[in-house]
């Protein structure tokens, strides 16, 4: 069996999941990661720089339906990350605290011209006070959920770390995997609402990107679904990562094609 | 603390007392049941299985407004003027000054990203619709900044909490959304809170929205909350329950009713 799904685990259950080493730790093969290069650098070059992930696998390649923009839902993640990684430090106990910390440290950075145009922090840095604190709300209350699922002070288990990237060369590609929470074994990713009918393939691709940027793969993936308190835990085997490979290629094929048709 | 009032069987008391009403007094905190979530579970899903039997293979969804939908006036403006007065609950949470709650409210609205449709309904109001809004949103304000004042951060409040809870095998779907929570999880005792922010006056049906939401937070988290409550901006008026077994309960057969109205339907 190598996908888990759990209701409501305790924190030393999930910690166990990224802590627990496998038997025998699993290679990327060479010669998948050939033959998925190579599938995407398939037919043509692209016009635009394009990114594939978990949540565009999960819809089949379709994207999302209005073009990305900062709101304090996009940017509570980006935030409640490194919010999380404050409490987990110990640099303060307060969630709320250390979100605003986080924002006003992006809105110095942007006025020190230190982030680029379109990132989160010009956009906090132009925003009022009211927003700003909306957005401070938001990141505080998915840091919460992050660390009330796992107790990194009791558990010993990585939050806040940064995400996994993959340049596929000479594709214009690039694969993201996110990373929430990481330990020896695992990685884990929190996700909204209701898990997909695809949320395994999702977790799969996720484990097939981190391996990609990390040169090993881990041996699960974890989602955790803090508003219906379900998790899913998904054991990455030769036979997964063949898998996410397909699916991947496959979520990749409808979004190139409006640029070839275009071109 | 004031005496409460009574309305029928609920109990009422001014909004201005919500925050020491959900404290409560100290060493009479429940302990965590840990299996209560679980049995909980069972009798839903056992509830589901007697009432809609094995062969039954549809899906249902149930939201808040199935399990107490709202009484009273219609339209675009009940709707609008409880979306405004959710995105202020956030700011006042926070502890942001705010000068001319309409307009904050719209632009906390904007920026949140989850309220496009809002915004739609919100531009084609005319100009009378949008002057009763705007003192309506004013005056819901006021007891925001009454009963949410000095809101300590340690509690930990999140705003807008959403809650979910898959049944049958992910065939039934029960949604809510609590405007504030506190408290942290993971102690021995029930330590959790719960508020929902009405823009109407308090009757019996908030009680159902109550267990509900107690309900799902207990299935979410594994672990019941210890009190759960309605803040009416309406009346500058609360209604707080404690949260135990009984309630959740009530709620499990909250539930059932309405999924077996919605399929007999």
């Amino acid at each position: 069996m190598s996908a888990r799904r759990y209701l409501c685990p305790p924190p030393e259950v999930l910690a166990a999941t990224l802590t627990d080493e496998p038997g025998r730790p699993l290679e990327l093969p060479d010669e998948l990661r050939a033959r998925l290069l190579e599938a995407l650098r398939r037919p043509a070059p692209l016009r635009r720089p394009r990114r594939l992930d978990a949540f565009v696998v999960e819809r089949g390649g379709e994207l999302a339906a209005t073009p990305f923009q900062w709101t304090a839902r996009t940017a509570r993640r980006s935030l409640g990350r490194r919010a999380a990684r404050a409490l987990a430090t110990g640099v303060t106990p307060d969630a709320l605290r250390a979100a605003r910390l986080e924002v006003e440290r992006l809105c110095d950075r942007a006025r020190c011209g230190l982030e680029r145009r379109g990132g989160l922090a010009p956009w906090l840095a132009g925003a009022s006070t009211p927003v700003r604190e909306q957005c401070a709300m938001e990141a505080a209350a998915w840091a919460h959920e992050l660390i009330a699922l796992l107790r990194p002070e009791r558990t010993g288990v990585d939050v806040g770390l940064a995400d996994a990237w993959f340049e596929v060369p000479g594709a214009r590609t690039t694969l993201h995997a996110r990373r929430d929470a990481t330990a020896d074994a695992g990685v884990l990713r929190l996700r909204d609402g209701f898990p997909s009918a695809r949320a395994v393939d999702g977790l799969s691709v996720d484990g097939l990107v981190v391996a990609l940027s990390a040169g090993s793969v881990p041996a699960r993936v974890v989602g955790c679904w803090p508003d219906t308190g379900l998790a899913i835990v998904v054991e990455m085997t030769a036979s997964r990562l063949e898998e996410a490979a397909s699916n991947l290629v496959l979520a990749a094929r409808p979004i190139e094609t409006p640029s070839l048709v275009a071109a | 603390m004031t005496l409460p009032t009574t309305c029928g069987s609920l109990v009422i008391a001014p909004a201005a007392e919500l925050i020491e009403r959900l404290r409560g007094g100290r060493g009479v905190r429940p302990m965590v049941d840990p299996n209560l979530a679980g049995g909980v579970r069972a009798w839903l899903e056992d509830g589901l299985h007697e009432r809609f039997g094995a062969q039954w293979r549809g899906t249902l969804r149930l939201s808040s407004s199935d399990v107490a939908p709202a009484a009273g006036a219609s339209g675009a403006l009940p709707v609008l003027r409880g979306a405004l007065v959710a995105q202020l609950v956030a700011l006042h949470v926070a502890g942001v000054t705010i000068d001319g709650a309409f307009h904050v409210a719209i632009e906390a609205m904007r920026s949140s990203g989850q309220e496009d449709q809002r915004l739609g309904e919100l531009a084609r109001l005319d100009e009378d619709d949008l002057a009763k809004l705007r003192v309506e949103v004013a005056a819901h304000d006021q007891v925001l900044r009454s009963s949410l004042h000095e809101l300590p951060t340690r509690w930990s409040p999140r705003c807008g909490v959403r809650l979910g809870l898959a049944l049958a095998g992910g065939r039934v779907h029960c949604t809510g959304r609590v405007d504030l929570a506190l408290g942290a999880r993971g102690g021995s005792h029930a330590s959790t809170c719960l508020v929902d922010v009405t823009t109407s006056p308090l009757d019996v049906r908030h009680e159902t929205l109550c267990r509900y939401l107690a309900l799902l937070e207990t299935l979410r988290t594994g672990e019941q909350p210890l009190r759960v409550a309605v803040l009416s901006t309406a009346e500058a008026s609360c209604l707080v329950e404690d949260v135990d077994a009984g309630l959740l309960a009530d709620a499990v057969t909250d539930v059932l009713d309405v999924l077996e109205a919605q399929v007999a339907a």
